[in-house]
């Protein structure tokens, strides 16, 4: 396994994490680190922990063992320092649906600690950025599945995180929202957010992320750089590590 | 800070509830309705009451009753009302989000709790109005009015703490109200068996919640029968509190 550790103070560690779900052990001795600005790019096939990882690191799931450090702090001790410097899309951009994209904001916005005048600036602000204005007075349960992750991914942003976790974010976004979402992505690191991306599409780990890690069965087994460049590298470590333990039937396949 | 945000919330989810406004819509006309029986039955024997030295009054017979009437209701109002404060949360996935915000499990329980119980005594409020609407023109006995009250607003705080906690176990808002209707009822029930086969146990009343609740529709206050409300509601948001601790903890 490869790894790189970055030259600027690590915002996030995790140190030994793991976690068993549903009676296997979902994540296993999980090292990690990233520093303001980078973008992580988390790969790995169905049910190789990507999301277990994310959930973990959001405060959402609490890990077996290990330590995670948020700006050196030990979060797990204090789960309401994640409430400012952590921003969360989860799979599938969770919503309720009896609310407006409006409220939605609102709701977000209180449950991450911001007071109305700093709540007022920012929601106009996310509102204009991910062009949610014709939507502000929709309910979350009627809209499509490409409206909610951009809704989610404005109640990410909302309180401007130290750093983002991002769970597939680009599920059901047209070309052109994706094109958007990479920009976006890109200007919330060059302004020293530090972001994780969790994605089953290579692609989307080359066009935006600096760094790739690749879990594969709970387990750490690549974290290295990514250039823009080096999309059939990355591939063919990616299905490297992924055929590992694989069925000779899904080798061939 | 997240309590507030928490119960701003749930009070924003409660207002935009078809079902909370049916119920409260629906509940209301069968009470007006029982108000206008009860009245009509209270007015027509009202020269014959006044008769008796220390006859039932205007509080007996028509404010304590329709609360009674409200306090049956409230077995299938108050579950349908509360069934998806936490089902519901998880049945969306938005239970994460709530524990990924920092926010303690304690408080996301109390938030919910809190709205809960606004919206339950807007509908107290409303009923009230009705008998309180003809109190200038009798002489209520307040103090039992005021007891009656209490009891009314204990049992739908239970109500509301036992729905919440049943619906901190499952991910489907009908398996919480029957959940809550059943246990509700089966503590209210609970010494009817003793009662029918002649037996007056103390212990097998004393967990009754009828046996409490009618004392204060009576007019009787005592700590005993406050003390009970107040354990059952704490044991409940204590399970609930747990169960979604558990979450972050289990996944």
């Amino acid at each position: 396994m490869t790894n790189v550790n970055s030259a600027l103070s690590p915002l996030l560690q995790l140190e030994r994490v793991a976690r068993r779900r549903a009676g296997r052990a979902a994540v296993q001795d999980l090292n990690l680190e990233l520093a303001p600005g980078q973008v992580l790019g988390l790969l790995g096939v169905n049910g190789a922990g990507k999301s277990t990882t994310l959930a973990m690191i959001a405060g959402a799931l609490r890990p077996d063992s290990g330590a995670i450090r948020l700006s050196g702090e030990d979060f797990l001790e204090r789960p309401e320092r994640a409430r400012r410097l952590i921003g969360w899309l989860p799979e599938r951009a969770p919503a309720w649906p009896e609310l407006t994209v409006a409220e939605h904001l609102d709701a977000h916005g209180r449950l991450r600690g911001l007071r109305a005048p700093e709540m007022r600036a920012a929601r106009a602000t996310i509102v204009e950025r991910l062009d949610l204005q014709p939507l502000a007075r929709r309910l979350a349960g009627t809209l499509s599945q490409g409206q909610r992750q951009r809704l989610g991914l404005a109640c990410a942003l909302l309180h401007s995180p130290a750093l983002l976790v991002l769970d597939e974010p680009a599920n059901a976004l047209d070309p052109v929202q994706v094109g958007s979402l990479r920009k976006l992505i890109r200007e919330q690191a060059a302004a020293g957010t530090a972001v994780i991306l969790s994605t089953h599409v290579l692609v989307e780990v080359t066009a935006v992320c600096d760094r790739v890690a690749i879990l594969h069965e709970g387990q750490l087994r690549h974290d290295g750089p990514v250039r823009a460049d080096d999309h059939a590298a990355l591939e063919r470590r990616f299905f490297e590590i992924a055929m590992q333990g694989a069925t000779p039937a899904a080798r061939a396949a | 800070m997240t309590l507030l945000a928490m119960f701003r919330l749930e009070v924003r989810r409660l207002r935009v509830q078809p079902l909370a406004w049916v119920l409260l819509a629906l509940s209301l006309a069968w009470l007006g309705w029982c108000f206008t029986r009860l009245l009509g039955d209270f007015l027509a024997n009202e020269i014959k009451l006044a008769a008796l030295p220390d006859g039932p009054g205007y509080v007996d017979l028509v404010a304590v009753p329709l609360l009674g009437q409200m306090a049956q209701l409230a077995f299938l109002v108050v579950p349908l009302l509360a069934m998806s404060t936490l089902a519901g949360e998880r049945r969306h996935g938005t239970l994460p989000l709530l524990l990924a915000a920092g926010a303690p499990a304690s408080r996301i329980v109390l938030g919910k709790y809190a709205a809960l119980l606004l919206w339950l005594l807007l509908w107290l409020l409303l009923v009230l109005a009705m008998p309180l609407s003809l109190a200038h023109a009798t002489t209520p006995d307040w103090g039992k009015l005021a007891a009656a009250t209490l009891g009314i607003v204990l049992m739908l705080a239970a109500l509301a703490a036992l729905t919440l906690a049943a619906s901190a176990f499952t991910a489907h808002p009908a398996i919480a109200a029957v959940l809550g209707l059943l246990i509700g009822l089966g503590l209210w029930t609970v010494n009817l068996g003793a009662q029918m086969a002649g037996l007056d146990g103390g212990a097998i009343n004393w967990l009754a919640m009828s046996t409490h609740e009618q004392n204060l529709l009576r007019g009787l206050v005592s700590t005993t029968d406050i003390a009970w409300f107040v354990l059952l509601i704490a044991v409940c948001l204590a399970l609930a509190t747990r169960r979604v601790a558990a979450d972050r903890e289990r996944g």
